[in-house]
């Protein structure tokens, strides 16, 4: 029997029963809608988490430092010679190794000096974690100015990022808040008000600030230097989280002289050596492979790639219970198709004995049943999709209510879902078709035909 | 073309076992038109789906075109009836929701023959009932006279050995009686195709070359039937043939 009679009757009859159709359609559009949003939603909140892990950790770089030739897990390194020590730094000359590696787009160090609290020509303070750059590279790791620009040509210039211009405020208005907080320190609205003013930006760009530094009893304050660029706002972010990430870039000229200026002793070295270092790598699939190269280089690197791996495995395991969810309602809609189309077999009886009396064997007959099952599958399978499509809309809809309006967070269908959920359905409308098929094929021409 | 050798049923009903056909012998030629005749009750029916493969027989062998349908299974039937028997019921039996035209074309569509042929040759064919003009219609369209038609049509179109005609203008008046008659046998004379036609009216039977008759599962001889030597055996001449053979 040709496949095209085959679809045409079977279709014919999917046309025709509308009831079993509507039913049977109904149960599968459930089963698949579920499975297409169980998709959804663990992948949409996959992708949520990893954007934000991504605000902080950044997967697509490699942070390589000094492999000071202690044995995994000991932090002594008393022990370990001089020449193993020299082998392990971080050298121009390496860094200039990693630049010409494979998959590597940009090499910067990126050595944090300390926490200093800075203060401006007016007398307001704020603390920063002060890092030393390459300026003219910032922009190669994602950093992108929000005003200004900045290079190593300046020797004053810093940057800053956009949470290191929150939180400035001098000393009586700091003071009145510590003790307002004392006099309240169950009080959470004291607390709050404090993480409010916290986040409070102040404009910072072209302001001068100095550092201040207490090494070996002694204040040290060091030369002004110019905000000659600040970094924009980080988005998806509340101001409060941005307002905890307070850096202060300097390039590794000002880094030295800062050094000199805030601590009493400084050794000066004659080769340039660096403690930390950043690659960043043109892909995230390509930082394994980037990071087994750098470790040729006798340095010791990190990535962020196992806690993303550690957040795969957990929405993994998600995914899995709520796709199990979505079978376990396919098979639930299964049973109203089988009970729907055993119930046709037998309505269609007669008709059975008649195809068998001119002709049709046990396997067409059965296949006849079997693509109409499949077809059901399929008219369920696209409801579904349609289904999920709404919900997904509804879902979005009332997130962006929820949240006045706004909200960088959405559900959304991922193209590999469709495929799954279409496949699903279709799968489901064969299996429950199995037994119908089975039972219409062995329907007794004679007894169907017969006059009651 | 079709031989019925010591053919017997019996039916168990728990532990009654009732003889309903009782050592059927019949041959009949290629080409040939009988009827089987008998009251009901008489096994006629029986007979008919035991010769179309509808039923095991409980002893005896049928031979159509050279093959003894007795020892296929369901599906090597499913394959022989498809080649070699058309069937005409009393009751049409046409699929409701196909056109006429996909209903004539159905046996070819268990052959996956290809739609273009099937089309040619259930043209052809409704030409030759004498409805042409009703191919795109459903069967509810048609009047009973008409579905017969397209029965007809329907049970010659793979060309089969033999055609069993079950009761086929039972559900019919007179005059529609009369015209399916008259199509059956000049079918028959133009196709060479063989019929075999079950009927309980005397009046019906004599239109045919041949008649057999059945009563309580036997066969009825007839001292005629034998003296005209005819090629079904058992059975009686009848005007048709007695016109034929004068003329």
């Amino acid at each position: 029997m040709r496949i095209s009679d085959l679809t045409r009757l079977s279709w014919d009859q999917v046309r025709r029963r509308k009831v079993v159709t509507m039913l049977c359609a109904a149960g599968l559009s459930i089963g698949c809608a579920a499975i297409i949003l169980a998709m959804s939603i663990g992948e949409s909140t996959q992708k949520i988490v990893e954007s934000e892990l991504n605000s902080f950790l950044k997967m697509d770089e490699i942070t390589v430092m000094a492999d000071s030739g202690a044995l995994p897990g000991q932090g002594d390194t008393s022990d370990v010679s001089e020449e193993t020590r020299n082998r392990g730094l971080l050298t121009e000359q390496k860094l200039e190794i990693m630049r010409n590696l494979n998959h590597v787009q940009a090499v910067a160090p990126f050595q944090t000096l300390n926490y200093f609290e800075m203060v401006t020509a007016d007398g307001k303070r704020a603390y920063g974690e002060v890092i030393a750059t390459d300026l003219s590279r910032l922009e190669d790791f994602g950093e992108k100015f929000g005003q200004g620009h900045a290079d190593n040509t300046d020797p004053t210039a810093v940057v800053l990022s956009y949470g290191a211009t929150m939180g400035w405020m001098d000393d009586e208005t700091r003071n009145k808040l510590y003790q307002a907080m004392e006099r309240s320190s169950y009080d959470a609205s004291s607390q709050e008000q404090y993480r409010k003013i916290m986040a409070v930006p102040t404009p910072m760009y072209q302001a001068y600030i100095q550092f201040n530094n207490n090494d070996e009893g002694k204040q040290r304050i060091s030369s002004p230097l110019r905000v000659a660029a600040v970094l924009k706002k980080p988005k998806g972010r509340s101001d409060e989280s941005i307002a905890q990430d307070r850096k202060i870039y300097v390039s590794l000229e000002t880094a030295q002289q800062l050094r000199r200026e805030l601590y009493a002793n400084v050794t000066e070295s004659n080769t340039t050596t660096f403690n930390s270092v950043k690659v960043k790598v043109d892909d995230e699939l390509n930082v394994k492979q980037v990071e087994e190269q750098l470790k040729r280089l006798t340095v010791s690197t990190s990535s962020n790639l196992l806690q993303k791996e550690r957040l795969e495995e957990q929405f993994a395991v998600f995914k899995a219970i709520a796709i199990g969810a979505g079978v376990f309602i396919l098979i639930i809609a299964s049973i109203s198709i089988i009970v729907a189309m055993t119930m046709s077999t037998y309505q269609r009886r007669r008709q059975i004995g008649i195809m068998k009396v001119l002709g049709a064997n046990l396997s067409q007959i059965r296949n006849m049943f079997i693509i109409e099952a499949a077809l059901l599958g399929l008219l369920g399978g696209m409801l579904g999709i349609l289904f999920s499509y709404w919900i997904v809309w509804g879902i979005n809809a009332l997130i962006v209510s929820l949240n006045n309006g706004e909200s960088d967070i959405s559900i959304f269908i991922p193209y590999t879902a469709i495929p799954v959920g279409l496949g699903f359905a279709v799968m489901t409308g064969i299996i429950s078709g199995i037994y119908p098929a089975i039972s219409a094929s062995r329907t007794d021409a004679l007894t169907a035909i017969k006059r009651d | 073309m079709l031989r019925v050798e010591g053919l017997s049923h019996a039916f168990k009903n728990g532990s009654e076992i009732t003889l309903v056909l009782q050592q059927i012998d019949i041959h009949v030629g290629k080409g040939e038109m009988i009827a089987l005749l008998g009251s009901s009750g008489s096994g006629k029916s029986t007979l008919l789906n035991l010769m179309a493969g509808l039923m095991k027989p409980t002893e005896g062998n049928i031979y159509i075109a050279g093959h003894n349908i007795v020892k296929m299974n369901e599906n090597k039937l499913a394959e022989f009836r498809r080649k070699h028997i058309g069937f005409i019921f009393q009751a049409y039996e046409l699929l409701p929701n196909l056109t006429v035209r996909e209903n004539i074309e159905m046996p070819l569509v268990f052959q996956s023959v290809r739609p273009s042929i099937r089309k040619q040759k259930s043209m052809q064919l409704l030409e030759q009932v004498g409805i042409p003009d009703k191919a795109e219609m459903f069967p509810s369209q048609l009047s009973g006279g008409q579905q017969q038609r397209v029965s007809i049509a329907r049970s010659l179109i793979t060309e089969p050995s033999v055609i069993f005609a079950d009761e086929p203008t039972g559900n019919l008046d007179t005059k529609t009686e009369e015209e399916i008659l008259a199509i059956l046998k000049r079918l028959n004379r133009t196709m060479n195709t063989t019929f075999i036609i079950v009927t309980h009216e005397r009046e019906i039977a004599e239109q045919t070359e041949q008649i057999i008759t059945l009563r309580d599962g036997r066969l009825e001889t007839s001292g005629d039937s034998t003296s005209n030597e005819p090629s079904s055996s058992a059975a009686t001449p009848t005007a048709m043939e007695t016109e034929e053979v004068q003329a």
